[in-house]
């Protein structure tokens, strides 16, 4: 595939050369002249379809759908169970928590509360030697942190101030030498080829371990793990910080997913709809229950029954706690009223009537909490204008009382707690839910999931994604109506969008400004990049205000322009565009001949830009881009020549770095 | 030192009309608001975290705090006392002088309405300004430009942070900066300069009207600060920042207000005060922060110098704290907290709002301070009087908040 891009790169390359430069703003021109007839040429069609329906073109796809046919590719990914992913699943196979069930998740890489249980032997430490070595040196770590703690506490008043010099020099020292010998035994490490290298850590005592691991950093840490398996690094990363292995590989897999994968829609999708159902990572417990939650909630359901997606996610332990509905205990529920769990129905009576007067005095956790409630019906299903009150807020709360969590930061199920419940009927936007425990909440849901209101939030949501920040009514009406009478089946619903003239028209073409993943995923595909580490990527998606994973507000990122274009946002787009193509972005590669599908740029500097154009942007690039490029190729450091050695060829990078921060790469 | 520097200001000013060597600001008080009404700001500072107000305000004449924090309370005769009933934390010296010239307000039990106590639910509904409502998609403090005189200026609004706020987000420009010295295309490397020439000109011709005008903006506000050349606005040698991010966010402030780059709003934010485990007391964590906190932001009054007199600076934290210490002796989640305002047109040296007491009948829910004071209350008459918008519906939407209502703050 590659060589054929490569052929045909180097084709078109040999056509401009007769035309020399005037070829691609004729090009352009003869394009905005269809534009205005209100249809789009083939190739257009699947340029704009590729724009909206992946994470933007690879050089080449153009031609590749083209050939296929625009309509068929759409469905083929409409399809993606039937797309091979091989290659993909081989690039995801060293980050192995993307496997893992949220308990082995959690054995594996220990929250502090399972690290002080062990501390404490109210749990055995792992016999596993790699786990092992995780536990031990993070009670190591654990309990320096108490000493340095009482260190200070007792060096606290003011009067113990020159004591407190005194231990801080003698810290100081001991610490140094702690360091020296981290250094001296990290040399002596690297002189072992890398198995042996990890089984020597292994019979470390946590206490040498942990000075070593705390040393190395870096440019040292490089070479550290330089020619260490990936399982090997990550045991080296979770020894140091087990907490942190989960959501790095998590971002990892997001990356390489946008970037690599084949079913584009379908990450597309899952994209979206982790968004719809936004949960955020930094809080307690759902650093651990993401995982599971993309995966096993999220990206089954991407494209089947809206119904079944919110089930899922209302059962999900990642949205449970994150809206604290595990929480929520029903005002008059046994848990409330301090029935005991063996109590019988003449009990329950008598202890009714009593409670009746006192019920000031009740147990501590008899709140309800409505956090979940309102985002149930704000957020996820009819919309904050979709006429829901807050009495109904307090109904729906009441009755997803009991959908709780077994033990939530060791990686506990969903479970329905009957004696958390709140007994009685429930009214819901006007139907009456009678007492039946967890039916009742899936008897919501139900409603919720088939409202008119929720299949326009949803149908409008979906066309902001697909066509534009302020989509066409009649568009909305019409996938609302295929929502309510396919069942919410979402593949009708984005067949029907596919299929609009709306989404087609030329006012759609390019409408949408990417967001910061998009811009980004989008620059390391049209550049062929070859990602070895995506941690410094999803490093630069947090400065551009998207860390993955990590919004906290429920509402999840914004889709419209207004939020993503802003000074210091498009500065940071240049610079990662410049930094990208120079090679200057740790753990990616981007090679100057499979940016330019050339094997080397051909010596006219002009040439060298439409062939870039054509290969980044498809050759979609305005008139007024392509004219500045142009002028500004004369001056040397940007076209990489010298005076004094005119043989040097063009500067691939910086062009292509030009061209990725270009207003017409932030749109799709 | 006794007379206020305001003072002085509305006196002189008045009977000085006409003179060319008078100072700017002089000369822009003499001639009237149309022309003042261009370089007023305002400074919006958040506490991310939710400060401890009872320990930073400390309302030392109540017996009550003192029974409630065994461990974690501020002695009386530790305490900078401010009136005979509130005093200030012993580590915020930085704020007597301040509070002495009258440039300095305080303003108690202030705060959200909203019962949360989420820090993430709590934080957003006080930068969207609407309370209760999350679907709001902008912040306050960007729709407090809609109506604000306008300015051309690509430094109108600022965030000193690597992206913009919640509070700064919406339709009005606003300039997100981390670092002055990174701001451009290329960082520092000379060889750039001709590679953020083709991306100006690129975004200067496009015709996506969008990216065309942010463009535009954004290379406006690199060259503007190129040619302002902030290097050369040294701190004034009597500003004694400390080290520390926010320290560095408000010398950075400081710089972009004095070389006139028409900064109208801005916000930083100071992290770091969610001391549910050993809060201290006179000593510790919260004393060090404190220090801080007050130290960098009256190096910041300090260092602006006479443009001080237009400048508001408003501080806020999403809620306080329990008003009984927990068993950690730290502080829980809890409800109302204090809010400093500090500049020239600022009635200060008074502690604002009325105290609900500490009784536990008192308190909100059994356990807080109860609140007095809504925070929009405060941030409306900044907004109005100073920044003069007075399309106060549309900045804080559903909230009552006529000039009537005013703490009447602002002179």
């Amino acid at each position: 595939m590659g060589f054929a891009r490569r052929k045909l790169g180097l084709v078109l390359a040999l056509s401009l050369l007769g035309l020399a430069l005037a070829a691609p703003f004729a090009l352009g021109k003869k394009k905005e002249k269809q534009n205005s007839a209100g249809q789009m040429d083939e190739q257009k069609r699947a340029l704009h379809a590729l724009n909206r329906l992946t994470f933007g073109p690879r050089a080449g796809d153009v031609e590749r759908v083209t050939a296929t046919g625009v309509d068929r590719w759409i469905d083929e990914q409409l399809h993606p169970e039937k797309i091979n992913d091989s290659a993909l699943d081989t690039r995801l196979a060293p980050l192995r928590t993307l496997r893992m069930d949220t308990r082995e998740i959690v054995e594996n890489f220990p929250p502090p509360q399972l690290i002080k249980a062990v501390e404490q032997g109210k749990q055995s430490l792992p016999s596993d030697p790699v786990k092992r070595a995780v536990y031990q040196d993070q009670i190591e770590r654990m309990q320096e942190k108490q000493d340095r703690k009482q260190e200070a506490a007792s060096a606290d008043p003011p009067a113990a101030d020159a004591g407190k010099n005194k231990l801080t020099d003698e810290e100081r020292a001991r610490r140094r030498e702690d360091r020296l010998y981290a250094d001296l035994k990290a040399q002596e490490l690297l002189d072992m080829p890398p198995d042996q290298r990890m089984k020597e850590i292994l019979k470390m005592s946590p206490e040498d371990r942990r000075a070593l691991t705390a040393s190395l950093k870096g440019a040292k840490r490089d070479e550290f793990i330089e020619g260490m398996t990936p399982q090997q690094r990550e045991t080296l990363m979770a020894l140091d910080h087990p907490q942190l292995v989960v959501p790095l590989e998590l971002m990892q897999a997001k990356l390489l997913r946008g970037t690599y994968s084949q079913r584009q829609l379908q990450e597309v999708m899952t994209d979206f709809w982790f968004n719809h159902f936004n949960v955020f990572i930094g809080k307690g417990a759902d650093r651990y229950l993401i995982t599971s939650y993309e995966r096993d909630v999220i990206r089954p359901h991407a494209m089947g029954k809206f119904e079944d997606l919110l089930v899922a996610t209302a059962q999900s332990p990642a949205m449970l706690f994150y809206l604290d509905n595990w929480l929520s205990v029903g005002p008059n529920s046994d848990i409330a009223n301090g029935v005991p769990r063996s109590a019988n129905k003449a009990w329950r009576k008598r202890s009714n009537q009593k409670n009746a007067s006192t019920k000031q005095s009740k147990g501590k956790r008899s709140g309800l909490n409505e956090n979940y409630g309102r985002e149930l019906m704000e957020l996820h299903t009819l919309g904050v204008n979709g006429g829901y009150t807050q009495s109904d807020v307090t109904e729906v709360a009441r009755v997803f009382t009991g959908w709780t969590l077994k033990q939530p930061r060791q990686g506990g199920d969903f479970t329905f707690e009957e004696r958390m419940h709140e007994p009685g009927d429930k009214t819901v936007l006007g139907h009456r839910i009678k007492p039946a425990g967890e039916k009742e909440g899936l008897e919501v849901l139900h409603l919720l999931a088939h409202n008119p209101s929720t299949a326009r939030f949803i149908s409008t949501k979906l066309a902001m994604r697909f066509v534009s920040d302020n989509p066409p009514p009649a568009l909305v009406d019409r996938m609302s109506q295929t929502f309510l009478k396919k069942d919410g089946d979402i593949r009708e619903v984005l067949k029907t969008l596919f299929q609009s003239p709306e989404f087609w028209s030329p006012e759609a073409y390019r409408a949408k400004v990417k967001t910061p993943l998009e811009f980004v995923v989008s620059a390391l595909r049209a550049s062929d990049a070859e990602i070895t580490d995506a941690a410094p990527i999803a490093r630069q998606l947090q400065a551009m205000g998207m860390p993955l994973y990590g919004m906290q507000p429920p509402t999840g990122y914004s889709m419209k322009a207004e939020t993503w274009v802003n000074s210091s946002a498009l500065l940071g787009r240049m610079n990662f565009a410049l930094a990208l193509t120079a090679g200057k972005l740790k753990g990616v590669q981007v090679a100057s001949d499979r940016v330019l599908g050339a094997a080397s740029p051909p010596p006219d500097p002009q040439l060298t830009l439409a062939l870039l154009e054509n290969n980044l942007l498809a050759g979609g690039v305005s008139r007024q881009t392509h004219d500045t490029i142009a002028a500004q190729l004369k001056d040397p450091k940007i076209s990489g020549r010298q005076l004094d050695d005119p043989a040097r060829p063009p500067n691939v990078a910086v062009i292509a770095g030009l061209i990725l921060g270009s207003p017409e790469f932030q749109r799709r | 030192m006794s007379i206020t520097r305001r003072v002085f200001l509305r006196d002189s000013a008045l009977a000085a009309v006409g003179t060319a060597a008078l100072p700017v600001f002089l000369r822009r008080a003499a001639f009237g608001a149309e022309q003042t009404a261009k370089t007023r700001r305002l400074v919006v500072i958040f506490q991310r975290g939710a400060a401890d107000g009872l320990n930073i305000v400390v309302p030392h004449g109540e017996p009550a705090y003192y029974a409630m924090r065994p461990s974690i309370n501020i002695p009386r005769n530790a305490v900078l006392d401010l009136d005979g009933f509130f005093g200030l934390h012993p580590a915020m010296p930085a704020f007597e002088p301040l509070w002495k010239q009258r440039h300095l307000a305080i303003v108690h039990a202030a705060g959200s309405p909203d019962p949360t106590r989420s820090h993430f639910d709590a934080q957003n509904f006080m930068e969207s300004g609407t309370p209760g409502v999350k679907a709001t998609d902008d912040g306050w403090l960007n729709r407090a430009l809609h109506a604000a005189p306008a300015d051309n200026s690509a430094f109108r609004a600022i965030a000193l942070g690597p992206s913009l706020p919640r509070i700064l987000s919406g339709s009005e420009p606003a300039v997100a900066m981390n670092n002055i010295n990174d701001f451009g295309v290329g960082g520092r490397n000379p060889n750039a300069a001709p590679i953020a020439n083709t991306f100006e000109a690129m975004y200067a011709h496009s015709v996506d009207s969008v990216l065309h005008g942010t463009g535009q903006e954004t290379f406006e506000a690199v060259k503007m600060l190129k040619s302002a050349d902030p290097s050369k606005y040294t701190p004034a040698p009597d500003a004694d920042y400390p080290g520390g991010r926010f320290a560095d966010s408000l010398k950075q402030l400081a710089q972009l207000i004095k070389a006139n780059l028409g900064v109208q709003v801005a916000f930083a934010d100071i992290g770091g005060w969610d001391h549910h485990v050993n809060e201290g007391s006179t000593q510790g964590q919260i004393a060090n922060i404190l220090h801080d906190f007050s130290q960098s932001l009256t190096a910041f009054w300090t260092d602006l110098g006479d443009l001080a007199e237009d400048t508001v600076v408003v501080t806020m934290s999403e809620f306080g704290r329990t008003a009984r210490e927990n068993g950690n002796r730290g502080t829980d989640h809890g409800h109302a907290n204090v809010m400093f305002v500090m500049g020239g047109p600022v009635k200060g040296g008074k502690v604002y709002g009325r105290w609900p007491g500490l009784d536990p009948s008192q308190l909100y829910e059994g356990r807080d301070l109860a609140l007095t004071t809504d925070f929009r209350q405060v941030l409306g008459e900044a907004v109005s009087r100073h920044l003069g918008n007075k399309s106060l519906d549309q900045v804080f939407p559903g909230f009552e908040n006529q000039p009537g209502k005013f703490l009447q703050l602002l002179g």
